[in-house]
């Protein structure tokens, strides 16, 4: 569904938005025999550069799996699933996972954050993975920082640090690499309500971001935090592996009364 | 990317210690007891270590090492010295006797007799006294390290061997032997009247070729004779070791005391560092879900496997160096011998114990499925 609010600021987005995600009867089961689980049942869908789509519905639906798939985490069963044009399955592994370091950012519901590394240390590793060395690494990851408003924590480590400002983290650390596809996977799960905002507005921006070619960034949520649905562009509800053909009415309203 | 796979390692100390104290054990084990077994191998051929003007060592051709030959008769020196290009021939002593002591104690020494005419088998080096001394009738040399073990007899102090008066004429220095620490030299007259043998006298005679003539060549005309056999240093060197390794089955505890050391670093550093891998494993799964490539995730691995192995192997192997320093000291009891290439057994070794848990490790990473991260 596509809410009445998206894009809200059009000056700042794309102008001719890109299609970011083109799924076409994406399948997807775990286990075998009677044992079979069927994550996604044929599921078509197109998501533009410069969107912030939530993807919601109870435990199990189907949402992390979908987005595995999209992000090329994991390999669908059957059907297309393109991201920028390119098909997961024309790949081979190792390619799949170059295009993940180039396109794909990554905002985990456990943060994720390396333990033993300072913030910058974490921020700077999807900037090592691509090439970098660290030294070259540190002054783009201590930037991502201050955009966070982590600038003065730049070597606190995570256990140093509170949930919000760890979720802050892994925010840089998904946005430093000037991602073109962001998947967040319950962001705000673990954080009180006014962290969980201020966490949403950082990722807000970046849905609204462009980079230098005028290219926009889409943004997947996963979520069951109705305090957020008012972010969204679009919202999207599964249910047993499939999209519902519209949200729930309680979810538009909640998307609505915030708007 | 090393520099975080050595944090990921250093973030978790308690694991970090005990792989390398791990590590450096087995290490230690394997090299330590390596190397006494090397200083025992070498300890035993001490008596040969100490004469090197002879190009020929002549015994009964039933001997089983330095220390256990049958006598040849004063005849066969005779015989000897007459074989064309021999350029002299001394008989050599080597034998035990029980020394005892000014404190009533009693210490079996290694007594060594030399020819008292030529010296041919003299000690090293003579550190107090005289060598000619020795021709006094009872007179012995005492090895340095070994006057601890005689109650500190100084020059001119008395002792009994084999009941049989010696006066201390001075001191020397010299390899001990494998039957007893406690070195003393005295002449071969005097050694034969410590211990008597009977009528067959002479356990070795040293031989050296004329330089004209080759050493194989005397050796044949050696050998040709009945009831004696001729050896080189080299050959009398490798009999010995051999006798140590099969006959006296040192060579198999050993073997089995370094095995059990390679079988601890195995298991220990293994399980160790399959653990710790299986506790990082979310992380590795973040690297490759973030776009890490598998061959990147292994030198990872690999570096956290070479760094801790090399710092337990440098422990190891330090801790090995102190200890052979410390046999080293003058009238040790210990026997320790590091040449380089225990330095690379130890190595091999260390590899050996990384390569297992860096194999579990690779697994079970490469393994991995991204996905969890979502998890």
């Amino acid at each position: 569904m596509i809410l009445p609010h998206a894009n809200p600021d059009p000056a700042s987005t794309v102008r001719l938005p890109e299609t970011a995600v083109s799924l076409r009867g994406v399948t997807k089961a775990f286990g075998s025999g009677n044992l079979t689980v069927h994550a996604l049942r044929g599921i078509d869908l197109d998501l533009a550069a410069g969107q912030l789509v939530m993807l919601v519905g109870p435990s199990g639906c189907g949402k992390t799996t979908l987005v595995s798939v999209i992000s090329g985490v994991l390999d669908a069963d059957a059907g297309q699933c393109k991201l920028f044009g390119v098909d997961w399955k024309s790949l081979s592994g190792e390619q799949k996972t170059a295009r993940r370091a180039e396109l794909v950012g990554f905002v985990f519901q456990s943060f994720n954050l390396l333990a033993p590394l300072s913030a910058w240390q974490n921020v700077a590793v999807p900037l090592i993975i691509r090439g970098m060395s660290q030294a070259q690494a540190k002054g783009p990851a201590c930037d991502a920082l201050a955009a966070v408003g982590l600038g003065d924590r730049t070597e606190a480590r995570p256990s140093q640090l509170s949930g919000g400002m760890q979720q802050r983290v892994a925010i840089a650390r998904a946005l430093v690499g000037k991602p073109r596809l962001l998947v967040c996977d319950e962001p705000t799960a673990a954080l009180d309500a006014k962290t969980g905002q201020t966490v949403m507005d950082l990722i807000l921006a970046a849905s609204k971001r462009v980079d230098d070619q005028g290219r926009g960034c889409c943004v997947i949520v996963v979520t069951h935090d109705n305090r957020i649905f008012h972010y969204a562009d679009r919202i999207e509800e599964m249910e047993d592996g499939r999209f519902k053909e519209a949200p729930a009415d309680f979810i538009i309203a909640e998307a609505r009364h915030h708007t | 990317m090393w520099r975080i796979a050595i944090a990921m390692l250093l973030g978790d100390k308690p694991k970090y210690l005990a792989l390398v104290c791990g590590l450096a054990f087995a290490v230690l084990l394997i090299s330590q007891q390596c190397a006494i077994f090397m200083g025992l191998l070498i300890r035993s051929t001490g008596p040969l270590q100490n004469v090197r003007q002879a190009d020929l060592w002549v015994t009964d051709p039933a001997i089983k090492w330095i220390s256990e030959t049958r006598n040849l008769a004063e005849s066969d020196l005779q015989r000897i010295r007459s074989v064309p290009g021999v350029l002299w021939a001394e008989p050599f002593f080597t034998g035990r006797a029980a020394a005892d002591l000014p404190s009533g104690a009693t210490r079996i020494v290694n007594l060594i007799g030399i020819d008292r005419t030529t010296m041919v088998g003299q000690p090293p080096l003579v550190t107090a006294g005289r060598l000619e001394d020795l021709r006094i009738e009872g007179g012995v040399l005492v090895e340095e390290s070994s006057r601890a073990k005689l109650d500190n007899v100084s020059i001119g102090d008395t002792l009994k061997l084999n009941d049989k008066r010696a006066v201390v004429v001075g001191y020397c220095q010299a390899k001990p032997g494998f039957d007893s620490p406690a070195v003393v030299y005295t002449t071969f007259a005097n050694a034969i009247t410590f211990q008597p043998l009977g009528r067959n006298t002479v356990p070795y005679i040293l031989v050296k070729v004329k330089p004209e003539v080759g050493v194989e060549a005397v050796r044949a005309s050696i050998n040709a004779l009945p009831g004696v056999k001729a050896l080189t240093w080299s050959e009398l060197n490798a009999i010995t070791i051999r006798f140590i390794l099969i006959e006296t089955g040192i060579g198999i505890n050993f073997f089995i005391t370094v095995l059990l050391g390679l079988v601890v670093g195995l298991a220990v550093s293994g399980a160790i560092f399959y653990q710790f891998t299986m506790e990082n494993a979310r992380a590795y799964a973040v690297l490759k879900a973030m776009g890490t490539k598998n061959w990147k995730l292994i030198g990872m691995v690999l570096i956290q496997a070479a760094w801790v192995g090399l710092i337990g192997y440098g422990i190891g192997v330090g801790l090995t160096g102190l200890f052979t320093l410390q046999s080293r000291r003058p009238g040790t009891e210990l026997a320790a011998l590091f040449p380089w290439q225990l330095l690379v057994g130890a190595f091999v070794g260390m590899i050996a114990c990384i390569s297992v848990g860096s194999f579990l490790s690779l697994q079970k990473v490469l393994r991995l499925e991204p996905g969890v991260v979502f998890k």
